[in-house]
């Protein structure tokens, strides 16, 4: 079976939303990622993600309220978005993830390379 | 199934071949599930399915809100690897008695490497953290892989 069959079946379990974008003007760039993010959507989550780092915004927010669940390929697709803003001296911060995505965080200490708020607004003040 | 505390173990423990810590290749099929499985479930990628279906179980066996995320969480990282590798569907069966619940997952993939998943991967690793979740969250995991496919069980003890 091709593997694109594997990996796009399940893209509609995940929404990502651009609700702000630095490059038009905004303080930062504010994604919300809503639904599940596991292996069957991290390569699409990673596409989107990686479009709006290659606008070079300086503070990128992910708002992860919305988001149900959220399994290591996905963290892998976070850590990569960190080291890839991180190299063109950007900074990467998450927001109110629910119980299930804070524990994958903590698990791997992946909070201690990304900082965590409780809200967009703690975010933007760094 | 209704939980019955007088009952200590399932009357088949003693029969099944005691489940090796580490896999043995090449010693055959692993054991079957007791026959008094509460469900099993055939997933290719329907994970949020699996995630689903385990969440809802661990809480009818009895565990905590918490501990049930965590074992949604082993066996989402789990029937992630059989998406990932196995390229076949998995199977996902689910028990309990007054002790404890169990998933298993087996698919058709092999896992070469004994020790995966007992090692912590560096904090910015970009991958091999899914196997290592598993073993951190579960009370205990036992995996087998041979020739014919990898069968993991994930055990998580009820509270009293």
């Amino acid at each position: 079976m091709p593997s694109a069959v594997w990996y796009n079946k399940c893209v509609d379990l995940l929404t990502v939303s651009v609700r702000a974008r630095e490059s038009a003007g905004e303080p930062y760039t504010l994604v919300e990622i809503t639904g599940e993010a596991d292996v069957t959507n991290t390569d699409e989550l990673h596409r989107l993600l990686d479009e709006e780092v290659s606008a070079q915004p300086r503070t990128m927010i992910i708002d992860m309220s919305g988001l149900r669940f959220m399994d290591s390929s996905a963290l892998h697709a976070l850590l990569r978005v960190n080291r890839s803003l991180d190299r063109q001296g950007g900074v990467l911060a998450l927001v109110s993830p629910q119980a299930a995505v804070a524990k994958i965080l903590r698990l791997t200490t992946a909070d201690r390379l990304i900082p965590v708020f409780d809200s967009v607004a703690e975010a933007a003040a760094g | 199934m209704a939980r019955d505390a007088s009952r200590a173990r399932r009357p088949q423990a003693q029969e099944e071949p005691a489940f090796p810590l580490a896999p043995t290749p090449g010693r055959g099929s692993p054991p079957s599930p007791p026959v008094h499985g509460v469900m099993a479930f055939v997933y290719t990628t329907d994970l949020s399915a699996v995630r689903a279906l385990v969440h809802r179980h661990a809480l009818r066996a009895g565990l905590s809100e918490s501990r049930a995320i965590d074992l949604m969480l082993a066996v989402s990282e789990v029937a992630a690897n059989t998406v990932r590798h196995a390229k076949s569907p998995g199977c996902l069966d689910i028990w309990y008695d007054a002790r404890e619940i169990i998933c298993q997952i087996r698919d058709r993939g092999i896992i070469a490497d004994p020790l995966a998943g007992r090692r912590k991967p560096a904090m910015d690793a970009l991958g091999g953290h899914g196997l290592w979740i598993v073993n951190q969250v579960c009370d205990e995991v036992e995996m087998r892989s041979d020739e014919t496919g990898t069968t993991i069980r994930l055990h998580m003890t009820l509270p009293r």
